[in-house]
C-alpha cells in the first residue's frame, strides 16, 4: 500500500507538470500546494479512486501582490464507493493579480457512501485584484456526503478595530487576520519543523504584499 | 479638584447620513467614575465607538481632549497608546488567532510604540496568568482564539481580562453588564474597582442599573437623542430604575 505525500513550494516561475494521482484500496494521499507572491503557474491536481476506501486530502495556498495569474485545477473523480476527498485551497491576492480556481468534484453512479468535500476561500487586498472561482460539482450517486463552499471577500473591517483599539497597528491586524486564514491549510502537515518553515515562509509572503 | 483627563466639547456625529450626537459636552476628571445612562438608541454606542476611533463614524463638529492631546487626530491604537481602553458590547471573534498571540501583539505593540524592547516571553506568561486568574478565566484559554465559542460571560470576562493587561487610564465599559449573571458581573465589578485610582477614569454606558449596584459612580449622566439632558450624582440611578428615561 502507498501512502503519497507532496508538498509543492512554487516560489519560481515555472509550470507544475499535471500531478495525476491513482488510489487503489485503502491507499492515502495529501498534496499541498503554495504559490507565492511573483509566480503565475498553472496548478492541475488530478484524483482518481480505483479502490474503495481510499483517501485523499488536497491543500493550497497563494499569495498575489499583482502582476500574476494562478489558475488552480482540480478533479477528483470519485469512480468506486467508499473514498473520502477533501479540498480546502485558501489565497490572498493584492494588486492587479488574477487567480482563477476550477474545482471539479465526479462521484460515478454506483459510488456510494463517497464523502467529497471542497473549500476554496479568497481574500482580495485591491479594488483591481480579480479571482474567479468555480465550484463544479457531478453526483451520480444518491447515498453521499458532498460539500462546497467558495467565498470571495474582503479582510474583516470589525475585527480590525478590534485589534487596533488594543494598540495593535492596522498593518499588524492585517497580517494577524491574513495568517489566521492561510494557518488551517497547513495544518495536515505531519513534519512540525516543515510546518514551521512554511508557515513562517507564508508569514514573510504575507508582510511582502501589504 | 483633580485634572481634567477627558474634555468633550460640542461633540456631533454620524453614520452614514444619519446625525446620532447631537451636541455632547462631558468632562471628566482623574479618580472620577462616570455612568452614562439612557434608552436603546439615544447614542450611547456612538459615544464609545467616537471615543475609541471606529473608522465609521464621522465627527462632523465639536472635538474631544484626551490628557491634554487632541484625540480626533488619533488613530485607534494611537489612541490604545495613549491609555484608552474599551470594553466591547459585542466582542468580536477572531479565529486562528490565540489570546496569547492576541494579547502579546498588543502589549509589545505598545512597549514598541514607547520605544521599549518586546516584553521577555516568561514575564509576559506571568502577567498573563496574573491576569487570567484575576478575572477567573481558566488558563486553558490562553491558547483559545479570542472570542471563538465563548458564552456571551466569557466574552466579557475576556474583555476585563485585557483591560487589566493594558492597565488603561480611561477605561469604557459599553454595556458590559448586558446578559450577564451575577457571578459575571461580580467579576466586572471587581475588575473596574481595582483599576480606580486617583490618576484614572472610568465611563460605564448601560441602560440598566445592574453594574452600578457593584461599581459606585462619582457622576451619572443620561443620555437621551443625541444629548446629555441630566447631569447629577448617585440618586438619578434610583429615578431612572423607578421611573424609566421618560422624565427626563
Amino acid at each position: 500500500m502507498k501512502e503519497y505525500r507532496r508538498i509543492y513550494v512554487v516560489d519560481s516561475p515555472e509550470s507544475l507538470p499535471e500531478d495525476h494521482i491513482v488510489l487503489g484500496a485503502g491507499e492515502k494521499a495529501s498534496v499541498t500546494f503554495l504559490v507565492f507572491p511573483g509566480v503565475s503557474v498553472d496548478i492541475p491536481v488530478a484524483v482518481d479512486f480505483t479502490g474503495e476506501g481510499a483517501e485523499v486530502s488536497l491543500r493550497g495556498i497563494y499569495v498575489c501582490k499583482g502582476g500574476e495569474k494562478v489558475n488552480i485545477r482540480t478533479d477528483v473523480r470519485h469512480n468506486v464507493p467508499g473514498c473520502v476527498s477533501d479540498q480546502l485551497v485558501n489565497g490572498i491576492a493584492a494588486g492587479d493579480a488574477h487567480v482563477t480556481f476550477n474545482g471539479k468534484i465526479v462521484v460515478a453512479h454506483g459510488a456510494q457512501k463517497t464523502q467529497a468535500y471542497q473549500s476554496n476561500h479568497n481574500v482580495v487586498l485591491s479594488a483591481s485584484a480579480k479571482v474567479d472561482t468555480k465550484p463544479q460539482l457531478e453526483i451520480y450517486a444518491d447515498d453521499v456526503k458532498c460539500s462546497h463552499g467558495a467565498t470571495v471577500g474582503s479582510l474583516n473591517e470589525d475585527e480590525q478595530f478590534y485589534m487596533r483599539s488594543r494598540g495593535i497597528p492596522e498593518a499588524e491586524a492585517k497580517v494577524l487576520q491574513m495568517i489566521s486564514f492561510l494557518a488551517p491549510v497547513l495544518d495536515d502537515i505531519e513534519d512540525a519543523s516543515r510546518k514551521e518553515e512554511l508557515s513562517a515562509k507564508v508569514e514573510e509572503a504575507i508582510r511582502s504584499i501589504l | 479638584m483633580s485634572e481634567i483627563l477627558l474634555k468633550i466639547n460640542g461633540l456631533h456625529a454620524s453614520i452614514g447620513d444619519k446625525e446620532i450626537l447631537k451636541g455632547i459636552d462631558l468632562e471628566i476628571r482623574k479618580g472620577e467614575i462616570h455612568a452614562v445612562m439612557g434608552p436603546n438608541g439615544a447614542g450611547k454606542s456612538t459615544l464609545s465607538s467616537v471615543l475609541t476611533g471606529k473608522p465609521q463614524y464621522e465627527v462632523t463638529a465639536g472635538s474631544i481632549e484626551f490628557d491634554g492631546r487632541d484625540l480626533l487626530a488619533m488613530s485607534p491604537e494611537e489612541r490604545s497608546w495613549a491609555g484608552i481602553f474599551m470594553s466591547f458590547q459585542y466582542p468580536v471573534e477572531i479565529p486562528g488567532v490565540s489570546i496569547t498571540n492576541f494579547m502579546k501583539t498588543a502589549v509589545n505593540s505598545r512597549r514598541k510604540a514607547e520605544g521599549l524592547e518586546p516584553m521577555k516571553g516568561a514575564e509576559f506568561l506571568k502577567l498573563l496568568r496574573e491576569k487570567m486568574a484575576f478575572v477567573k478565566m481558566k488558563p486553558e484559554f490562553a491558547k483559545r482564539e479570542v472570542n471563538v465559542g465563548f458564552s456571551g460571560g466569557e466574552k466579557k470576562r475576556n474583555e476585563i481580562f485585557q483591560m487589566a493587561m493594558l492597565d488603561p487610564t480611561l477605561s469604557i465599559l459599553d454595556e458590559t453588564d448586558s446578559g450577564l449573571d451575577v457571578d459575571a458581573l461580580k467579576i466586572v465589578a471587581d475588575g473596574v474597582n481595582s483599576l480606580k485610582s486617583p490618576d484614572k477614569a472610568s465611563i460605564i454606558i448601560t441602560h440598566y442599573h445592574k453594574l452600578l449596584e457593584y461599581v459606585a459612580p462619582d457622576v451619572v449622566h443620561v443620555l437621551k437623542d443625541g444629548r446629555i439632558v441630566r447631569t447629577g450624582g448617585r440618586e438619578l440611578i434610583d429615578v431612572i430604575e423607578s421611573q424609566g428615561f421618560d422624565k427626563f
